[in-house]
This record gives structure tokens, sequence and C-alpha cells, in this order.
């Protein structure tokens, strides 16, 4: 009786591990390249998780899933034009005023939505995906599985975006030296916003990704935003590999400590150990090539 | 340490802010907005020695001030103790996790973002442990009336020493910003491996500027419960932590008077929006501090501090300008 709880509180920690991946790799490519402390990062999942729903209501879906394709090149559009209006003046700038005008940001986001789609939770009924299938001894929510699934995908494909093709070493160069890479003919402007539009794109994915299994209110974002920057700094900079680790460790310990001892030590958890790793380890638990 | 010029402000601090009760009419709700106004300014006037002067971002303001709240509240249900005696104490609670959080951080050298992301765990953790330890409900204070229970039927005399706490806090603003430690933690805000270097033992000034920052915050929480009339685990709150973040980088870091107008105003223009809006726009207020918050920090990120700075200078333009011609 007891392992298969246990294998069920893993499984389900390591796909709540992979989603968040998800979000904070577009949170610790901005952070990586740019340097930008973005603290609106959970918000803008919050705005695609509605733009999902808005549209899924608008063509009679029951799913999520095949809003993917209308959000992601959204929110790559929007994140080019985040760029353009609000991280291109801070680039370089104090770090306190990039928090306070993200925060702005997510203030605006939040309100917006809040006037917009008042306070209630929203969902979509999730016929299809909406069961639980059998995995051996454990049973997985099959949204849950499918989600996680597509993440992990998903992290490869930048992953090999980011190694093996020329913009991905464009991107690489930008983030090892701004001034290094000009030198050598790279149009570092351009890599900025290609970054940004592809973390923000990140969030449109992940805001699809939870609405084919979880409900979305106004204030969604502030429990995306903090959980994406304990990964990004628990992983450290430098590699996707830390931060799949950092996911995943976050995922399991939140999945463990539900099952076994209460919902809210559950949501603590993960912050006791980010403070006192950050004791520790100021530069991430796992550093190290990626 | 204080010139006359800094004495006959905070006398006229106190005139001012005394006679707000009798413009008021003695209108109890419009005291107790006057009230909550000027214990939102006291703790961002607290934030800013820590993210003023020392420029580190901290998220936990609403950590130490329920917090403080709190144990004053509990010494007074439970063993009768009076919240004069329990303010110290409720300070000292705040000061003793300030400290149990904010020595290794700063011994470990944890700065930048790490900081602003611990100190925002911090509240979590401890809304999280509140859940646990206490319980999810919203706790209501026992009706008291009198100056032993620091609790009245109505506003004013609560007013009246949150005014006397908030000049006492621009005072300890003042007394930072020209001693050596005001010097000291300017330095580290603008360069702390430079700073370093140059021998200021930066852990111990930073520790100590978080020590003011969270004793004043731990004093000021029995005021600001009572305001409230009942505390709960969302007492302990990120983003009322947020706002004083965002009055105090809107009021431009370091100015004082910056800090308190904007921290003043903000609480107002909140209190306005809500009435005259609130039923269709729940977050109008929240959708404005948003937009202010991303304007200034791309055109004027020095913050109402810095264009004060220049008031009187133009005002002297002016004056040539209008002698001239």
């Amino acid at each position: 009786m007891v392992p298969t709880l246990i294998l069920r509180a893993l499984v389900d920690g390591v796909l709540l591990g992979l989603f968040y991946s998800v979000i904070a790799l577009g949170l610790a490519l901005i952070f990586g390249v740019m340097n930008i402390i973005n603290f609106a990062h959970g918000d803008f999942v919050m705005l695609a998780a509605y733009i999902t729903w808005l549209v899924a209501r608008a063509l009679y879906l029951n799913e999520a899933a095949p809003v993917a394709i209308v959000t992601v090149p959204v929110f790559f559009a929007i994140g080019i034009a985040f760029y353009r209006l609000i991280i291109k003046p801070l680039l370089g700038g104090d770090p306190l005023i990039q928090i306070a005008c993200t925060v702005g940001v997510g203030f605006i986001l939040q309100n917006v939505a809040l006037i917009l789609f008042k306070a209630e939770p929203r969902s979509l009924p999730g016929l299809l995906l909406g069961t639980y299938i059998a995995l051996g001894p454990v049973s997985v929510h099959l949204a849950k599985l499918v989600a996680g699934a597509v993440s992990a995908v998903l992290i490869v494909l930048i992953h090999r975006m980011l190694t093996g093709t020329w913009l991905g070493l464009a991107i690489r160069a930008t983030a090892y030296s701004e001034e290094v890479a000009k030198t050598f003919g790279i149009n570092t402007d351009r890599v900025f916003m290609l970054v940004t539009g592809i973390g923000i794109a990140l969030t449109g994915f992940g805001g699809v990704l939870w609405m084919s299994f979880g409900q979305v209110d106004p204030y969604l974002g502030a429990s995306f935003a903090l959980v994406s920057w304990i990964i990004v700094a628990l992983g450290g900079l430098g590699g996707i590999r830390g931060l799949i680790y950092a996911s995943l460790l976050v995922g399991v310990i939140e999945a463990l400590t539900m099952t076994y001892i209460s919902p809210s030590v559950a949501k603590a958890i993960p912050f006791v150990i980010f403070i006192v790793a950050t004791w520790l380890r100021p530069q991430g638990l796992f550093t190290g090539r990626g | 340490m204080f010139t006359r010029r800094d004495l006959v402000t905070a006398l006229a601090i106190a005139v001012a802010g005394s006679a707000v009760p009798y413009a008021l009419g003695f209108n109890q709700y419009h005291v107790l907005l006057a009230l909550q106004a000027l214990i939102f300014a006291t703790i961002v006037l607290a934030w800013n020695i820590l993210g003023g002067y020392a420029g580190q971002l901290d998220l936990a303001a609403f950590t130490y001030v329920p917090l403080g709240g709190v144990v004053t509240c509990k010494l007074l249900e439970v063993y009768g103790v009076s919240p004069w005696l329990g303010m110290p104490v409720g300070a000292l609670a705040a000061m003793a996790l300030a400290s149990a959080v904010g020595y290794p951080m700063f011994r470990f050298g944890v700065r930048g973002v790490y900081y602003a992301l611990s100190t925002a765990a911090l509240t979590v953790v401890v809304h999280e442990m509140f859940i646990l330890i206490i319980g999810p409900w919203d706790f209501y204070l026992p009706r008291y009336d009198g100056w032993y229970y620091l609790m009245f039927r109505t506003w004013e005399n609560l007013y009246y020493v949150v005014l006397t706490l908030f000049i006492a806090v621009v005072l300890v603003n003042l007394a930072v910003s020209r001693g050596r430690l005001g010097y000291y933690l300017k330095a580290i805000r603008e360069d702390e491996l430079a700073a370093e270097a140059l021998g200021i033992d930066t852990r111990k000034y930073k520790l100590m500027a978080l020590l003011i920052y969270s004793s004043i915050l731990g004093f000021v929480g029995w005021p600001y419960i009572v305001s409230q009339r009942t505390y709960s685990a969302w007492s302990f709150s990120s983003s009322m932590s947020i706002y004083v973040v965002v009055a105090g980088i809107l009021g431009g870091r370091g100015s004082i008077a910056g800090v308190a107008v904007v921290a003043i105003a903000l609480k107002l223009v909140e209190d306005v929006l809500r009435g005259y809006i609130g039923g269709v726009a729940p977050g109008a207020h929240l959708l404005i501090y948003g937009l202010l918050l991303v304007v200034i920090s791309i055109v004027q990120p020095r913050g109402l501090g810095a264009v004060l700075e220049r008031v009187p200078t133009l005002v002297q333009g002016w004056v040539m300008w209008w002698r001239r011609s």
C-alpha cells in the first residue's frame, strides 16, 4: 500500500516539476542572457491561461491543448512588445528598478484580469483528458501526463536550439558577453528581442498546459512567480540540466509533503529549502555545464 | 545630531498632524483613514532605511508588522500584558526573526535578487506556518477601551500615538542619513564590493539597518492590527510588502520627504478610488499603481525625491524670470 502512495507522489511530483521547468526556463533565458529580473513572469502565465480559456470557450473547445497554436505566437509577439516597451529601457540598470518596473507590469496584468474576468476561478471541462489511466500500479491524471510529456519535449527542443543552431550560438555568445558578441557581428538587440519573445512564448505554453488540468484566477501568477524564481536560483545559471534538476526537486518535494504531511507545509518546504540553500551555495545547487 | 531646522520640521509635522482630526471634524471614518495612511507611511519610512539607504530590496515588511502585532495581541489576551509593554516585545520578536534569517544571509553574502527572493520566501513560510500552528481563521481583536489597552472606542487617541511614532521614525531616518551609519549604507548601496574594499564591515552595517527596520515594523504591528480590527494568516502578505516597496521607490529611495508624501498620497488615492469605482472595477487603484510604477521607473528612476529636490531651484528660476519680465 505505502509504496504505491510514494510512487504516485513521485510521479505527480515529476510531472509537476516538468511543468514548472517550462515556466522557469523562460525566466532563466531572460535573466541569463539579459540580466533582467522579471517579476511579472508568473502574471504572463496567468494571462496565457485566461486567453486559453477565452479562445477555447469562443471555439466551443473542451480541451486547452489545441489553443497552443494561438497562444504561443501571440505570446511571442507580446514578448517582443514587452522587450521594446519595458525591458530595453531597463537594460543594464539598477536591479531594484528592474524589479519595481516588472512588479508594476504584474500589477497591470493582474488588475486588468480582475476587472475583465472578476475574481471567480475559471476552468475548462477537459472531457477527453480528464480521465485517469493506469500506469503500472499508479493511476495518473491523463492531462497531467500529457502536460509533463509535452514539457519534456519542449525542454529538449529548446536545449537543441541553444546548443545546435546558429541562433543558439548567438544567444549563448550574447549571454557570455554582450560586448564580445557585438564585435563578432551579432546583432545583440535582435538576440535580446528574440530571447524575450521565446521566454514569454514559453509562458504562453505554460498557460495552455495549466488550463488542461487547473483553473485560473487573477492571482494565479503570484504562485508561479516565486516558485519559478526559486527554481532558477536553485538551478544556477549556466545550464538547462541544473534547471531541470531543480524543477524536479521542487515538484517531488511538493508532492511528497502534500501526500505525507499537509498542503500548507508542502507550499512552505521549497521556500525553506531555498532560503537555506542560498546560505550554503549562493551560486545554485546544480551549477555546472549543461 | 539634529539641527535646529530638523526640530522645527518635527514640530511643524506634530502641529499639522495634530490638527488633522480637528480639521476632519472627528469624523471617525476619516480619522481611521488618516491613521491607516500614517501607519503605512511609518512602515515605508522604516523600509527606507534598509531599502533606500542600504539598497537591500527587502520584501518581508508584512512579515514583521503582523508578527509584532500578533505577539502584542497574544500577550494582552492571554496574560493581560499592556501593549505598552507588548509593543517592545513585538519589536524584539520581529528583530529576532529578522536576525535569524538576516545574519546567515549577510554572513554568506546573499545579495541582490537572491536577497529579495529570500525575504519574499520568508513571508510565504511564515504565512504557511501561521496556518499550520494557529489556524486558517480570521481572529477578531478583543474589544477594550482605555490607555492601558492602547485601544479605544474612537480613533483619535491611537492616531496621536502613531503620529508620535511617525515623527520618531522621521527623526531616526534623519539621524541615520546624517550619521556614519548612513554614509556606510549608501556606500554599500552604490557598490558593495568597493565598500568592502574600503574596510567597511558590510555585514555588520547591513544587519544594523535590518534590525532598525524590523524593530520599527514590529513596534507598529499593534496599531496596524488594531486599525484593521482583525488578523489572520493573510496578514502575512507578500502583496502588502510589495506595496511598501512601491511607495518607497516611487518616493525616491533615501528621500525622506518624498517617501512620506508618496506613502500617504497612495493610501488616500487608494481609498478614494475604492470608494468611487471599487464596485465597478475592484482593482483600479492597483492598476494605476502599476502604471505609475512602470512609467516612473523608466522615466524618473529616482522617484519623487529627485523632483522635490529640484523644487527650490525651479521656484528660484520662476521668481527670477518673473522679476525680469
